[in-house]
């Protein structure tokens, strides 16, 4: 696959369901990921189904190890080292489901079914990001998502959507996309502005 | 490896990657001339539009046109109202900072949105081309556009015998609208503005089209010398007369020579009026004008009786001791005689009035009109005096309906025989039909009549409120140039249907060459802005009179009319 070469991956499937997944990585990994970012998954062909989504949270988790070492007080560059390279706790990111891939076509919805334990996840590459984000019908699935910081992660996801596309047109962009926020948000004027606030361009 | 995958796709198409029908398809900007779409309304209150956020509410003027293309109609719609909405009446307290450019192009359009009314007019169906009443409204979110040239055109039809051309619909400058004028003549017309508005060049204008294609013969009563020959402009050259125009078929009568020689026009004949024609009605008439009392006019009735012919002349030239002598025989009525004396006093000061007239002029200005001959009567400097006006225009007509009464009685429905189509044109109307006279004078009972006896009258006027509301009912055509007094935009609407909407266009209209032309004669109301009156106007309506019209002011080889027609 030519295009793994060019994508990084992020990680893989910990645990998933249709409204998102959890994936996990090595900690030290932590530059690829970002809050907001846009990931896909790949499985293999025989499945037919990629999922889309945006990072809304990346978490590390403590484990045994780490506790005894804060106590410990014998901390080395060397063991620290040590700890974030080959510790058993992943790096967990948390991805909310935004659309699919099935059968050639781009779907801005939720999957049918999730991906599975261990598919990769791939870190989706500008040209990828410009052409999911030619359709903006995902930002109500970010918008009405529940447990995430919906206004931060939407305009984080557009930030992203904007940059990944040429500067002439990122403007352009984000007036669509403040536009159609006005009409999901109409009833609610004081999270409009805010969020409006949050994606103008500087 | 995967078959294909969507996000890395060889083509560009965003449809070969979004699926079909899935997504709600925006109205793509710039896609024809889509307007918005209805969202609400009904037949009586006319149908809001909420505008596309690329729609520029400041391009919406009242008075364009519309349609709205449903299933199987074309609703024809003219703008009647223009409103600033929002979806969340909040955003008014808290209005967001349109000095960001940002902001201002998420919320126009959007949480803030212009909506427009407008007023059903006609329905044409598909696959048919006549236009019909509207009885049914479109269904909700039927998409809106700007009409066309083409919509315009289905509607108004082509240049032909009995189409004439009198302006082009707002903002559609290359589009014509023509007015029928077989409609036109068939009943009266009434051309209303306030002054400088243009109705005489209007008027004008209407007038060339009724005499260059025969549909009527006219007979003007010309207070400011505006329609005969050589007429004045506020800013600029002289206009051409109507003279200039068509030539032997009209003929100029004046009541005044000397201002109309000083003018440098020419004159067919010369209007005088004896005393000795004149009647108690003829006064009755100047009711209001001179301020004659009930008493007063029932003493001119008796001066008739007791004179005879040639009263008038004896009252204003009644010495001491013909009054003692009256004053015996008309003891009752005797202080009204008096008062009556002192108002028709002034009637020694116009030159047209001669103890007794050389001719009959009403019967000559008859003769012309039998021979199809358009008669403009110039009042020269007796223009400014109404009461001369009322008195010249109500004496004349007064006389020739009769003989149109008697011609058309006696043709006992022949066609062929009756008298052709006369069309009388007033200025100041309201002097002649006001609710104190309307019912006693010619004017109200033509306007009243209808077209039982081929006449109709046109008439102009920029106090439209003045007029008996009976007469305006009657009247077939309106054309009405700005107006800003409510009552008199109220009396020009009087008995239109739906004219809810019209108000505000007409309270709108631009100062100057703009109308709205609404009744018989159009198939829906439309705003015009009207032919400029120039020499392009004079060539196209000259040419085509050729055959009629020896006397042509522009020949077939000018260049200029080459290039016109
Ligand atoms: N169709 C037109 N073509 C050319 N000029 C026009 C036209 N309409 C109006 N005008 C200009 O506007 C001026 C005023 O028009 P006009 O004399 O017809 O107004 P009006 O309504 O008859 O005024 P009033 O009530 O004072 O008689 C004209 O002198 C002319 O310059
Ligand atoms: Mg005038």
């Amino acid at each position: 696959m030519a295009e793994t070469e060019q994508t990084p991956i992020v990680g893989q499937v910990l645990r998933a369901s249709t409204v998102g997944f959890v994936c996990g990585t090595r900690s030290q990994q932590i530059e690829h990921p970002a809050f907001g970012a846009f990931v896909r998954t790949r499985q293999d062909s025989a499945a037919d189904l990629d999922v889309i989504g945006v990072i809304h949270a990346i978490s590390i988790d403590d484990d045994p190890l780490v506790r005894q070492m804060i106590l410990a007080n014998n901390m080395t560059q060397a063991t620290i080292r040590d700890q974030r390279e080959n510790r058993l706790v992943p790096l967990e990111i948390s991805v909310l489901n935004v659309g699919y891939i099935q059968g050639g076509r781009i779907y801005q919805t939720l999957p049918p079914r999730p991906p599975l334990s261990l598919d990769p996840v791939l870190l989706c590459d500008a040209p990828t990001v410009a052409r999911f984000t030619a359709r903006l019908d995902f930002l109500r699935l970010v918008l009405n998502a529940s447990d995430v910081p919906t206004e931060q992660l939407l305009a984080a996801v557009l930030k992203f959507a904007a940059a990944a596309r040429p500067d002439a047109e990122r403007r352009a962009f984000l007036v669509e996309a403040g536009r159609l926020l006005a009409g999901l948000l109409s009833q609610d004027l004081p999270r409009l502005q805010h969020l409006l606030q949050l994606i103008r361009p500087a | 490896m995967t078959t294909r995958d969507p996000l890395f796709p060889e083509t560009d198409s965003l449809d070969d990657w979004f699926p079909r029908g899935a997504h709600s398809t925006p109205a793509a900007p710039g896609a024809g001339q889509r307007l918005g779409v209805v969202v609400g309304g009904s037949l009586s209150r006319g149908l809001d539009i909420k505008l596309d956020p690329q729609a520029t509410i400041e391009d919406l003027a009242v008075g364009r046109y519309v349609v709205v293309r449903g299933r199987s109609k074309r609703f024809f719609c003219m703008i009647t109202d223009v409103l600033l909405d929002a979806t969340n009446p909040a955003i008014r307290s808290d209005p967001p900072d349109l000095g960001d450019a940002f902001l201002r192009d998420v919320y126009s359009g959007t949480a803030a949105f212009g909506t427009v009314h407008v007023a059903p007019m006609l329905s044409i169906d598909e696959g048919s081309d006549e236009p019909k009443p509207v009885r049914t409204i479109p269904s909700h979110f039927t998409a809106v556009e700007i009409a066309s040239a083409q919509d315009v055109d289905d509607v108004f039809g082509q240049e032909d015998a009995t189409h004439f051309h009198v302006g082009a619909p707002l903002e559609l400058e290359d589009t014509r609208v023509h007015l029928d004028l077989r409609r036109l003549v068939e009943r009266s017309v009434g051309i209303f503005g306030k002054s400088g508005t243009g109705k005489s060049f209007l008027t004008r204008i209407l007038l060339a089209g009724v005499i260059k294609n025969d549909a009527a013969v006219t007979l003007i009563f010309d207070m400011h010398n505006d329609y005969g020959w050589a007429v004045k402009t506020e800013d600029g050259p002289q206009a051409k007369g109507l003279k200039q125009l068509f030539g032997g078929r009209v003929v100029i009568f004046t009541l005044d020579d000397e201002a109309t020689r000083r003018r440098g026009a020419s004159y067919d004949h010369e209007v005088t009026i004896g005393y000795d024609e004149i009647e108690p009605e003829d006064l009755a008439m100047l009711k209001t004008t001179l301020d004659l009392s009930d008493a007063m006019i029932d003493a001119a009735y008796e001066l008739h009786k007791v004179w005879g012919r040639g009263w008038i002349g004896q009252l204003i030239n009644a010495d001491a001791e013909a009054l003692e002598a009256l004053k015996a025989q008309l003891a009752a009525s005797f202080v009204s005689v008096l008062a009556l004396k002192r108002r028709v006093q002034r009637f020694e000061r116009y030159g047209f009035l001669k103890p007794h007239a050389a001719e009959d002029s009403a019967r000559r200005i008859l003769e012309y009109i039998e021979s199809r001959k358009n008669v403009v009567l110039e009042f020269g400097r007796y223009g400014n005096a109404l009461d001369a006006y009322i008195l010249v225009a109500n004496y004349l007509t007064r006389r020739i309906h009769q003989m149109y009464v008697e011609r058309v009685e006696k043709a006992l429905g022949d066609t062929a025989l009756e008298p052709p189509q006369l069309l009388i044109t007033i200025e100041e109307a309201h002097k002649f039909l006001d609710p104190q006279i309307a019912r006693q004078t010619i004017f109200g009972t033509i306007a009243r009549e209808l077209r039982k006896y081929n006449v109709t009258l046109l008439i102009v006027d920029q106090r439209p409120s003045g007029i008996d509301e009976e007469v305006m009912s009657q009247i077939g055509t309106r054309v009405t140039a700005l107006l800003d007094n409510e009552r008199d935009i109220a009396a020009v609407l009087t008995g239109v249907s739906g004219a809810g909407g019209l108000r505000e266009v007409i309270a709108r209209l631009d100062t100057r060459q703009q109308a709205l032309i609404m009744g018989h004669a159009v198939p829906m109301p439309v705003v015009v802005k009207t032919r400029t009156y120039d020499t392009e106007f004079y060539a196209s309506v000259s040419s085509a009179s050729t055959q009629d019209a020896p006397k042509l002011s522009v020949t077939p080889s000018d260049p200029e009319s080459r290039r016109l027609r």
